[in-house]
């Protein structure tokens, strides 16, 4: 399953976010990336080139001497710390906003765009989510901790790919909680009771 | 083991180090064409194919430091931050988001300026075995990867059936990670994800 979510083309900010993640939690996937990678790199050094305007380096040049050497400071936060580097350095210099439902809090890392977004979901060690459907698909994957729900338990560095007629009800693990990222092709439907409530927050 | 000279990694290091104009034009006179070619054949037009260009070579000139040969070779890692250059452009709020991702996803390493800066061979296995590939093969590589599109698509393109397009991909890539996993490059690799993945 891991393998299918990444060979889809990661070409929107979103997916290749989560894919870089998902890449740097996954060893495998770290070694198959590298191997897709080389593959488009190989391609780039064939392809038949195609002349740049005159101007193009002068261009180039002046840019480069306006832009100073700058370094990404990563985030201090410890819980930011824990989170994969790609996820640091695009957090480095915003404050991460969370919204907090009891239990479970969710932060935006990338706003909803085409239908998609991405979020980062904190459950605390033994709360319970409603149980909810997703619109569109939903990828979520386990950054630290697990959680489980009617179907079985998930631990880090799983994937799970959810439909939107797919009705769960997750707890995170009882000690360690869990935290994951979860890539949204559309808003989450909560569907048990007090569904209608938890929308209009969600949303 | 023998190991191959590749100009374009003396070149970042040269940049990493000492702002080396001559390297940076090396760089540039090489891949511009080059990445003009791939960003148009991937629907930018003229204009912002070259704004893409020009905003890659900003970035290839300011972090340098963070490429490091042990991980991709030099066409690869420019390919990634192009790749993600456009993606972000001809998004229609053209706001930078991933500039850094890439870049910045291993930590920046020490440069090393060294002329003798010996390139990694295990990329050149990569590229002498897809140079070997049948074209057929080497097709559905280039379709999936460089031109990023999904097995669905490569399948209606070439007719082969899905099921064929995913078996044959999948068992080139696996020729490859073996070739990448031929030192213990990521065998270091894995343990400091590892490591990162604890605390």
């Amino acid at each position: 399953m891991t393998f299918e979510i990444v060979t889809t083309p990661a070409n929107t900010p979103a997916s290749l976010l989560f894919q870089q993640c998902l890449v740097e939690i996954v060893p495998d996937n770290k070694i198959m990336n590298m191997a897709k990678e080389e593959v488009a790199g190989y391609f780039l050094d064939k392809i038949e080139p195609t002349t740049v305007s005159e101007d193009l380096w002068m261009k180039v040049l002046n840019k480069a001497q306006i832009k100073k050497q700058s370094r990404i400071n990563t985030p201090t936060d410890p819980f930011l710390n824990q989170l994969p580097v790609s996820l640091q350095v695009h957090l480095a210099d915003k404050k991460i906003k969370w919204k907090s439902f009891k239990d479970v809090k969710i932060a935006t890392i990338l706003p909803k765009d085409n239908n998609e977004k991405l979020e980062l979901i904190h459950v605390m060690p033994g709360a319970k989510i409603p149980q909810h459907t997703h619109e569109g698909n939903e990828s979520f994957l386990v950054l630290h901790g697990s959680y489980s729900d009617e179907y079985g338990s998930y631990k880090q560095g799983t994937v799970q790919v959810r439909s939107d007629d797919h009705h769960h009800t997750p707890i995170g693990h009882t000690q360690t909680g869990c935290v994951g990222l979860a890539y949204t092709h559309g808003k989450i439907k909560f569907s048990g009771k007090f569904g209608k409530l938890l929308n209009l927050i969600a949303n | 083991m023998v190991k191959v000279k590749n100009p374009f990694v003396a070149a970042l290091a040269n940049i990493a180090k000492s702002q080396d104009i001559e390297s940076f034009k090396k760089i540039f006179d090489y891949f511009s064409p080059r990445l003009k070619s791939f960003l148009m054949r991937s629907g930018a037009d003229e204009a912002i194919a070259e704004e893409i260009i020009q905003e890659t070579m900003t970035i290839i000139w300011t972090k340098a430091d963070y490429y490091d040969p042990k991980v991709a070779s030099p066409s690869t890692w420019i390919y990634t931050i192009a790749r993600n250059k456009k993606i972000d452009i001809l998004r229609k709020s053209r706001k930078a988001i991933l500039e850094d991702i890439e870049t910045a996803v291993l930590p920046p390493i020490e440069s090393k300026a060294d002329e003798n800066i010996e390139h990694d061979q295990k990329f050149d296995m990569v590229a002498r075995y897809l140079d070997d590939l049948p074209a057929d093969q080497l097709d559905l590589l280039k379709m999936n990867f460089f031109e990023e599109k999904s097995h669905g698509e490569i399948s209606e393109i070439t007719k082969i059936p899905l099921g064929t397009v995913k078996s044959r991909i999948r068992l080139a890539l696996e020729k490859i990670r073996g070739k990448l996993e031929q030192d213990g490059t990521m065998a270091d690799l894995n343990a400091s994800n590892e490591s990162s993945m604890i605390n």
